[in-house]
């Protein structure tokens, strides 16, 4: 019995979760076991993808249409990368932050069911397939986001939820007009289809349900509340990893069904110019620091769109490029923060921005790490947010869309702005006086969100290598 | 009038129509509820019509029978909460939420936006329709199966399916992980007549949810319909508190609820190898496969619906104690 990486992606995780559930005294050493061998399965695949370009798999031996492929290419094995080990070091996190017993034994099966549906969505090339991942997803997530157990996240889990199920219905209706025109559902078909008004209609469909679903603004009502009540590595893996699983499909949807117009287009980068300001409005109004940090995600959604308002199919084969350096850069980056956030708040006990200044508890190294994740996200040289924001822009710059140029400039000073109101907050300026304990609130579970953070200005100095791997298997040519 | 089905086709049609909007705009929730799962019935009908007796089936067991159950589950506790729970039956209205009428038009122009746009769709595809059908009915004979749903679930397409069950897994968990500091109201039991109801309906159910499992394989039925019908079983023991779910029995639920999806995943690696890829069934074994993991994701599906029905992980509380007094 011999079993490809391919597949093991997603099964591992599975296996994992089905024992972290049924034993969960065990749950803690089963759930980190599970996901480090997942990241030795994604090891194996990235190195068959170096090897050979793109792996294929057809599940049962049945060809598409009739059954489903997974396929890897560089684009998937580095999202699928990116979750693996953003998500390795979540759970290290994790090992410290939850102390409830319950959420210690409930954390791990969902956040390993969380991982197979994000696994499954990035080898998928079917979109039925998409649909019943991203409903795995949901529910995951929507579980983890009422772990904190209190009130106020059970009624944003619900909204959540709402939200979620709503835009995967969109999704599946959208896949229903697919089916009703192709009669077939993998991307093969997709790309030979010719361009029609219905196909355009189902692909408008599942635009808008992915768009509720990754938080674009006006979508985004249900993000901020979700993603600061759940506790800090939940909030860390919704944040970093799960809406990126939608971005994710609407870059292979929209390089497949290429959007029709070009006012859809500006349509798209509109939306996300405004998930730039309005998120960074929000975020300098927040009062407390998981808010903000919730705040600056739909800011950084709205920027990887922004990416994506170029027209035409010779926009996006340069575009994608930008969107997921982007996306990578956010994963790594905003799971450090929230990390970061939550050992603030830990050892802090509270975390209202205004107060942050008056502890006597000085958590150095969490705050360390969160201005290291921050400067990734403002976008200053030599992180990872850095090169996404500049291929963005030199983007922008070659096809003569000065006015996203201007909007990303302003995103970036309103980050700058945002995230100062919290370091000056860390900054001591006398106004508490007497015995300072400033090496108590450091502790082992600082490592993960630091590496993590070091992770998010070091990949910067990678990004050649990162942009020519993403590229193997060529994700937009011909499937074979 | 070619067809003497005409008449009844636009009857069940308006009617299912005329229930949507009643569902919508009725004041009280347990009306709606009650029309909700009428609306329910009838559309299964309306999948007979359009030579679908799976779905129908799915959508009886499922989008109405289970789910009936667990939004009048929900209007109980609703009614504990805001204190309405003893009142008679007669003048415990609950009271729908008013909806903004702004979110209400917003909300019929998306609607009928998409019916438009289904309408165009509709009249634009081929109507020779492409689909699956005929590289369905060329693989058919190395599937195992004589029924094409069952092949294309089960078979060509059994990943999807694999994944179904991993939601329905997902979902159970993600109920029993939340808090349960809420406050809970007593569960909803059957009077006296209702024991002998049960008693002669369990044996019923059970054997139509097998008969729906068995026949699966060669007619419309199968795994999610049967479980859905099994899953009664489980309500109804609820209900007449034929059993009571108590902490020490968690263990074997755990074990439950995964194993469809265990025995599914494991089924689907250990096939794998010898020139065969995973969910490769070799074709002299296909159909024994297929069944076992109809019979065991069955299993599973039941326990799991029942499980959601009945809410909260048990666990030790004090309020467990009270539970038997009634």
């Amino acid at each position: 019995m011999t079993i490809d990486p391919i597949t093991l992606a997603v099964f591992v995780p599975l296996f994992g979760a089905i024992a972290a559930f049924v034993f969960p005294r065990a749950a803690v050493w089963l759930g980190l076991g599970a996901v480090l061998a997942t990241c030795a399965t994604v090891l194996g695949l990235a190195r068959e993808v170096l090897a050979a370009g793109e792996v294929v798999t057809p599940l049962g031996g049945w060809a598409p249409p009739l059954g489903i492929s997974l396929r890897a290419d560089g684009l998937s094995v580095a999202m699928l990368g990116m979750s693996a080990i953003v998500g390795l070091l979540v759970s290290f996190g994790a090992l410290d932050a939850l102390r409830d017993l319950r959420q210690r034994q409930y954390f791990w099966p969902l956040w390993l069911l969380l991982l197979t549906g994000m696994n499954g969505v990035y080898l998928s090339t079917d979109i039925f397939n998409l649909y019943v991942m991203i409903e795995v997803i949901a529910l995951a997530a929507v579980g983890l986001t009422v772990l904190s157990g209190t009130k106020d996240a059970v009624r944003a889990g619900l909204e959540y939820m709402y939200a979620s199920i709503l835009g995967a219905l969109l999704f599946l209706m959208g896949v229903g007009f697919v089916y009703l025109q192709l009669g077939r559902l993998d991307f093969a078909g997709l790309i030979a289809a010719e361009p029609s008004g219905a196909l355009s209609a189902a692909l408008a469909l599942m635009v808008i349900g992915l768009l509720l679903k990754t938080a674009l603004f006006p979508l985004h009502f249900w993000l901020p509340a979700a993603h600061a009540n759940a506790t800090a590595p939940a909030s860390a893996l919704l944040s970093g990893l799960v809406v990126k699983a939608a971005l994710y499909i609407f870059l292979r949807l929209t390089t497949y069904m290429p959007l029709p117009d070009e006012i859809l287009v500006t349509l798209i980068g509109a939306l996300g110019a405004g998930a730039v300001l309005w998120g960074g409005v929000q975020a300098l109004r927040a009062e407390r620091l998981k808010l903000l940090v919730a705040w600056s995600t739909v800011t950084q959604i709205g920027l990887i769109f922004l990416a994506f308002a170029r027209a035409g199919q010779v926009g996006l084969t340069e575009s994608w490029k930008a969107a997921a350096l982007l996306i990578l850069a956010h994963g790594v980056a905003k799971s450090a923060m929230f990390l970061a956030a939550g050992r603030i708040k830990d050892e802090v006990g509270h975390d209202r921005i205004a107060d942050l200044d008056k502890s006597d508890i000085r958590p150095t190294l969490a705050q360390f790490t969160f201005a290291l994740a921050a400067i990734s996200l403002i976008g200053l040289p030599p992180s990872l947010g850095f090169i996404g924001k500049w291929s963005l822009m030199e983007g922008a710059m070659a096809a003569g869309y000065w006015h996203w140029v201007a909007v990303t400039m302003i995103g970036t000073l309103m980050s700058v702005a945002y995230f100062s109101r919290v370091f000056a907050g860390f900054l001591r300026f006398d106004r508490m006086r007497g015995e300072l304990a400033e090496h108590k609130g450091w502790a082992l579970a600082d490592i993960a969100p630091l590496t993590l953070a070091v992770a998010a200005i070091s990949l910067g100095l990678m990004a050649a290598p990162i942009l020519s791997f993403i590229e193997l298997g060529y994700p937009f040519g011909e499937l074979p | 009038m070619n067809d003497p089905f005409l008449l009844f086709d636009l009857l069940l049609a308006s009617a299912v129509i005329a229930l949507a909007v009643a569902t919508l705009s009725v004041r009280d929730l347990f009306a709606s509820i009650v029309l909700f799962v009428i609306f329910g019935l009838l559309s299964a009908l309306a999948w007979v019509r359009l030579s679908a007796p799976d779905v129908a089936l799915a959508e009886a067991a499922i989008g109405t029978g289970v789910t009936g159950a667990l939004l009048l589950k929900t209007l109980h506790h609703m009614r504990f909460v805001t204190g309405r729970l003893g009142q008679d039956a007669a003048e415990s209205v609950t009271p729908a939420q008013p909806v903004p009428a702004p979110v209400i038009w917003a909300n019929a122009a998306l609607c009928g936006l998409i019916t438009l746009g289904l309408a165009m769709a509709f009249f634009a595809a081929p109507q020779a329709g492409p689909g699956f059908e005929a590289l369905v009915t060329d693989a058919m004979p190395e599937s195992g199966v004589t029924h094409p749903v069952t092949a294309v679930l089960l078979n060509f397409r059994s990943y999807d399916t694999l994944m179904e069950v991993v939601v329905l897994l997902a979902a159970v968990i993600a109920v029993w992980q939340i808090e349960r500091g809420l406050s809970e109201a007593p569960a909803p039991a059957l009077g006296e007549i209702w024991h002998g109801f049960a008693r002669l309906t369990l044996p019923a159910i059970v054997v139509v949810g097998t008969y729906l499992l068995w026949k699966g394989s060669e007619a419309p039925g199968g795994a999610f319909q049967s479980g859905a019908v099994l899953a009664a079983v489980g309500l109804l023991l609820l209900l007449s508190r034929n059993y009571v779910p108590r902490p020490a029995h968690r263990g074997l639920a755990r074990w439950a609820f995964v194993l469809g999806t265990g025995v599914f995943a494991a089924i689907a690696l250990l096939v794998a190898g010898g020139g065969r890829e995973v969910f490769e069934y070799p074709a002299e074994h296909a159909y024994s496969l297929i069944l076992l993991i109809e019979g065991l994701v069955t299993i599973s599906i039941a326990v799991t619906l029942a499980a959601l029905f009945h809410g909260r992980e048990p666990v030790a509380l004090a309020i467990e104690e009270k539970r038997h007094d009634t």
